[in-house]
């Protein structure tokens, strides 16, 4: 292999340049050596070329190929869509079924269509819209007086004066009306239109709020909503703060309390089943709850003081000693504390007004129940303001709006639920977006781009079917599938391993081993432009000769 | 515990309990017993219950919240929890709190019946259970996984009253840490289960600096279903713990926590001894009846009783010979046995409840203390063999008693620590006779064998021996094992200490059921040096390096004879500033 002696090339000249220049007097008689072949020269480059090849064909592909992290391709464009609301534009069509039995049908129809477009002129908010519909005539047959689509249905019956009422136990609202108060048939506008496009708006004012407070606040969260006063925007924020996370199930956990030994039993199941039963079995469409009771006793709470004032409130609760750990399982807990002792809550504007119980945003309610010492046992009776406390507290909890009836109360909840969880997961998608746009070296395992395709195919469909029931149930998906995704646990534990501790390792081997490679290049493509400029020099001369 | 004479009392007591426990549903008793060398054992039983029916529809009382959802999610039919510290000196104190049955071995120990049709369903309730357990009781549980779990086959026996049908499709898995520290994070939860809490009954003088610096101590929490005879079942906890307290070194004051020599004049000498002068003394170790208080030995006194207990039985009980007078605070009752050495105290609802145990009188020949009942067997275990190759174990098991004791020996292995089971020899020795070795006689003790070879990185060994050992005789039980060599992560970072082995857990069949659990062992592995990965690295890297530049080098370069080529531009300039050198030195 070793090139036999050839004949001097560039470096010959050189250093035979240097060595005449040399003033040396005892200068060795240096014999040179044998001129280099051509074949070997040629040989030398070939050795070098394929070192190089090698390298760059084979050794950095490996090295890609072994170093590089799975990264799934997320649909990072339509992700930010979504999270910027450009995907979808969320609209909560509201139909509302008008039963006008005791009109003509002509006037019926153009009563309605007079109060639709009352309504309309009405509504400056796009999010939300009131669709009216006249409901089949009594006479005919009917598959339920309830139309299932429907949110709210009017009863329209004459009378003296015109009045409204909501029905407590139905979603639906009563309207009488004077008989001459109805339209003609060519009329442009009525009393009657109008008033019932104001009681609409208003029996919906607070669901409207509410959603367009979502909408604005998911869009640009520094932004206040168009529209609403600051107080109904304190109200709307102090609601999304104190409403828990939407779950499927709730885990309900009643608890007595008491400073000393006594008392030790109570009928927390009678009571449960009398006073917070018929609450649960209303709202067991939206969500599930399963039930645990406890009694503790020696529970000291976190302040003694006779008259608990506001600030004592959040101390109250001894988190470090009172066994109220969440449920396991994945069901959120709301826990509902009767703490037995004559304790009052003070308020210091207002004098001598006491309160029996507060809510913990989030969390749940604790009611201070006052029982002499010498009963161990608290009657079912005794229960009964405490539960319907705590019904009460369960709604807001939930995030029922406070104004209406109760059945429309729920059925605005899950229409609210609905477009909350879909703003959350689009929020959700948007951040994994931008978390994996900013962090390139961030591994993404395929299941969490299925998880995002399956997030936004539920998306879709729930934005298609806004104010329905079915949008409840996509939305939900849609934010489980967008929360397991951004949580994905191999996401997270890829922990940052500096490239800087890599080339510390790896530089004992690539150091030496780049060093010749890179010497030798240079010196191939020196000799290389030495050889084409000595040709060209060589052809000038040729020329001139 | 139980001595011969307090037997008869305690199961007065747990017959009183089994008709009014349906009732009140709650039962907490402390018992004392003075030991040998100063040590006192402090029994506390603590016992709640809940009936099924409220326990399915999570009506929760007595039986606590938190402890009840866990069984619930995880199907557990009957669950038992140990955390023990220390180690039971059986020599001095005899036979075991409880017969053993209420201990585990050094750190954690688990088992538990869960409801589950097949062994991998009870693996996905199992990893429920240990995870929630490692949450409630702030212990490491949830590195309970399958190579340290195992199921044996006849070690355990349900304790509860279960229904034939529940029991054939529940599946005993076991569990064991031996490398936990059982510690006051432990005891808070423990304590947060009591209906009382710590606020009131016995359960007020337990505090973590005694009992954690108590030289044995064991916390065990049982779960069981009990089904009383024509009675509704009920789902019963039962909390235990067991402390060996010594006396002088809990009575030290609290402001002098810290041990200094004795001063001369507060020595106690043994003036029997023949050298004995003023200037040399001879401490005696049996510290002759010192005199203390329930105030002195736990630091706090009970605060008045726990209104919850059923009246009749007595929360606090001391065993010592009635000639040892004792005195108790105003309010409390004292209720003596007529046919055995212990007395047991009513205490007032509030008040604080104190007890003085006085020094025996000189002059009087009653008897400080009930002699400790001799245990039915003695267990001793230890490693043989030296390197880092190769071990052994061996166990000595002595029969003390008069009678032929039937036991099962059950070892729960690493997979680390390669058993080889053709090893398994053991060997009896009378003792009075010499050691004989021989085959027939070692086929004679072990009578079955269960074993369950270990997987690496996958499952331990099950190791469960049916023994015999005829009266008064030693029996030793030998086995060797290979150290297998881990992998390189799979290594703890205190990987020089060695890695916990658990205790043997021994169950007598016959004469009478007890358990006794040997201490556990620690177990040296061959341990590289950490820093090895990355000298290889390095070293390989500049081998490759090396060997690449030579290479290199000499393909590339063009090779002359010595006299030809040109001389390096540092040797030239070398010799030129030479010659200007000499010829200065010449001119």
């Amino acid at each position: 292999m070793a090139p036999p002696p050839s004949g001097p090339t560039q470096k010959d000249t050189a250093s035979s340049a240097a060595a005449s220049e040399s003033p040396a007097p005892a200068a060795p008689a240096v014999k040179a050596p044998p001129p280099e072949t051509p074949t070997a020269i040629r040989r030398r480059s070939y050795i070098v070329l394929s070192f190089w090849l090698l390298v760059v064909f084979l050794g950095l592909p490996f090295w890609w190929k072994t170093t590089t992290i799975y990264r799934a391709d997320l649909p990072l464009d339509r992700m930010l869509e979504w999270a910027d609301g450009k995907a979808c534009r969320p609209a909560i069509p509201i139909q509302i079924a008008v039963h006008a039995d005791s009109l003509q049908e002509e006037e019926a129809n153009h009563l309605v269509r007079l109060a639709q477009h009352a309504i309309d002129d009405l509504n400056d908010f796009s999010g939300h819209h009131l669709r009216l519909q006249l409901a089949p005539r009594q006479d005919r047959p009917r598959e339920g007086e309830h139309n299932p689509k429907s949110a709210l249905s009017i009863h329209l019956k004459p009378g003296d004066a015109t009045t409204a009422a909501l029905d407590p136990y139905r979603a639906a609202l009563d309207i009488t009306y004077p008989l001459n108060s109805v339209p003609p048939l060519h009329s442009a506008s009525s009393m009657l239109t109008t008033y019932i496009a104001t009681e609409l708006r208003s029996t919906f004012a607070e669901e409207q709020s509410i959603v367009s407070y979502l909408l604005s606040a998911s869009s640009s969260p520094t932004s206040k909503p168009a529209g609403l006063s600051p107080a109904v925007i304190e109200a709307l924020e102090k609601r999304a703060t104190r409403a828990l996370r939407y779950a499927p199930t709730y885990h309900l956990t009643f608890s007595l309390f008491t400073d000393g030994p006594a008392p030790t039993t109570w009928d927390i199941d009678t009571a449960i089943n009398e006073y917070m039963k018929p609450l649960l079995d209303v709202l067991g469409p939206i969500h599930n709850f399963t039930i645990d009771t406890q009694v503790q006793l020696y529970a000291t709470p976190g302040v003694q003081s006779q008259t608990l004032t506001k600030d004592d409130l959040a101390s109250f609760i001894n988190a470090a000693e009172w066994p109220l750990s969440p449920s396991i399982g994945g069901a959120p807990t709301i826990n509902f504390l009767t703490f037995i002792g004559n304790q009052t809550i003070g308020f210091p504007d207002s004098e001598g007004q006491t309160s029996q119980s507060w809510m913990i945003p989030q969390w749940g309610t604790v009611y201070l129940l006052s029982q002499p010492d010498t009963n161990s046992h608290v009657p079912k009776d005794a229960l009964r303001q405490p539960m319907l406390t705590f019904g009460g507290h369960l709604l807001t909890l939930l995030g029922t709006p406070q104004s209406g009836s109760l059945p429309l109360r729920l059925s605005s909840l899950s229409r609210i639920r609905s477009a909350d969880l879909l703003l959350r997961a689009s929020d959700t998608l948007g951040s994994l977006a931008r978390l994996s746009r900013s962090l390139p070296s961030i591994a993404i395992p395929r299941n969490v781009a299925d998880g995002v395709a399956k997030s936004i195919r539920h998306l879709e469909e729930a934005c298609a079917s806004l104010g329905s029931s079915e949008a409840l149930y996509h939305a939900r998906i849609a934010e489980e599938e967008a929360e397991r995704a951004f949580f994905e646990k191999s996401m997270v534990g890829q922990l940052y391993f500096p490239d800087e501790h890599k080339i510390a390792v790896y530089l004992p081997l690539l150091g030496p081993v780049t060093v010749p490679l890179v010497m030798g290049a240079i010196k191939e493509i020196k000799r290389l432009l030495q050889a084409r400029k000595q040709r060209a020099q060589e052809a000038k001369e040729k020329k001139s000769q | 515990m139980r001595s011969p004479l307090s037997i008869s009392s305690l199961l007065a007591s747990s017959l009183l309990l089994s008709t009014a426990s349906a009732s009140s549903g709650y039962h907490e008793q402390l018992n004392l017993r003075p030991l040998p060398l100063s040590n006192l054992l402090a029994s506390f039983n603590f016992r709640s219950n809940t009936s099924l029916a409220d326990f399915e529809s999570q009506n929760f009382r007595l039986f606590p919240r938190s402890l009840g959802q866990i069984l619930q999610y995880a199907g557990t039919r009957e669950l038992h929890l140990r955390f023990t510290l220390g180690r039971w000196d059986a020599e001095n104190w005899g036979a075991r709190p409880w017969d053993g049955t209420r201990e585990g071995g050094t750190g954690v120990e688990l088992w538990a019946w869960l409801d589950a049709e097949t062994d991998e369903e009870a693996d996905a309730k199992w990893l429920t259970l240990t995870n929630a357990l490692s949450g409630l009781f702030c212990a490491s549980l949830n590195f309970i996984d399958e190579t340290r779990t195992i199921r044996p086959v006849v070690s355990f026996q349900a304790e509860g009253d279960h229904p034939n049908t529940t029991l054939a499709n529940a599946k005993l898995l076991h569990g064991v840490l031996p490398h936990e520290v059982v510690c006051t994070e432990n005891l808070t939860p423990f304590l947060k289960l009591l209906p009382c809490k710590g606020k009131a009954g016995i359960g007020s003088l337990l505090d973590g600096h005694k009992l954690f610096d108590a030289s044995f101590q064991s916390m065990a929490i049982d779960v069981r279903p009990v089904c009383p005879p024509g009675g509704e079942c009920l789902l019963e906890v039962e909390q235990t713990i067991d402390m060996v307290l010594d006396i002088s070194r809990s009575k030290r004051p609290r402001d002098n926590l810290i041990p200094r020599p004795i001063q001369g004049h507060e020595l106690v000498c043994d003036t029997s001894k023949s050298y004995h002068s003023d200037s040399v003394c001879f401490p005696v170790d049996h510290l002759q009846s010192q005199e203390w208080t329930l105030e002195q030995v736990f630091g706090k006194s009970i605060k008045g009783a726990c209104p919850l207990i059923e009246p009749g039985v007595p929360p606090v009980c001391v065993e010592v010979p009635h000639s040892r007078s004792i005195f108790a605070s105003e309010g409390s009752t004292e209720i003596k046995s007529q046919d055995s050495d212990s007395r047991c105290y009513d205490l007032a609802s509030d008040g604080d409840f104190n007890l003085v145990l006085t020094q025996l009188d000189a002059s009087s020949d009653g008897k400080e203390l009930v002699e400790p009942e001799q245990p039915l067997l003695y267990a001793d275990r230890s490693f043989t063999g030296y390197g880092q190759e190769h071990g052994g174990v061996q166990a000595i098991l002595t029969n003390p008693g008069d009678e032929e004791v039937e036991f099962v020996y059950m070892e729960s292995l690493p997979w680390f620590m390669r058993v080889y089971l053709h090893t398994l020899s053991t060997r009896i020795s009378a003792a009075s006779s010499i050691p004989t070795t021989s085959a027939e006689t070692s086929a004679e003790i072990v009578k079955e064998i269960y074993y369950r070879p270990a997987l690496d990185r996958e499952r331990g060994t099950q190791l469960e021996l049916l023994l015999r050992i005829p009266p008064k005789s030693t029996v030793f039980l030998t086995y060797d094992f290979e150290k297998s060599i881990l992998r390189y992560t799979e290594y703890p970072p205190d990987a020089n200490r060695g890695f916990d082995v658990a205790a043997a857990v021994i169950t007598t069949l016959s004469p009478r059921k007890m358990n006794i659990r040997t201490t556990s062992l620690l177990l040296y592995l061959p341990t590289p040096d950490f820093s090895m990965p990355y000298n290889v690295i390095i070293f390989t890297s500049t081998a490759i390096a090396l060997s690449f530049g030579g290479l290199y080098n000499i393909l590339v370069r063009q090779i002359v004879g010595a006299d030809e080529g040109f001389e390096s531009p540092v040797k030239s300039k070398l010799k030129r500033f030479l010659a200007v050198i000499t010829r200065r030195l010449a001119g």
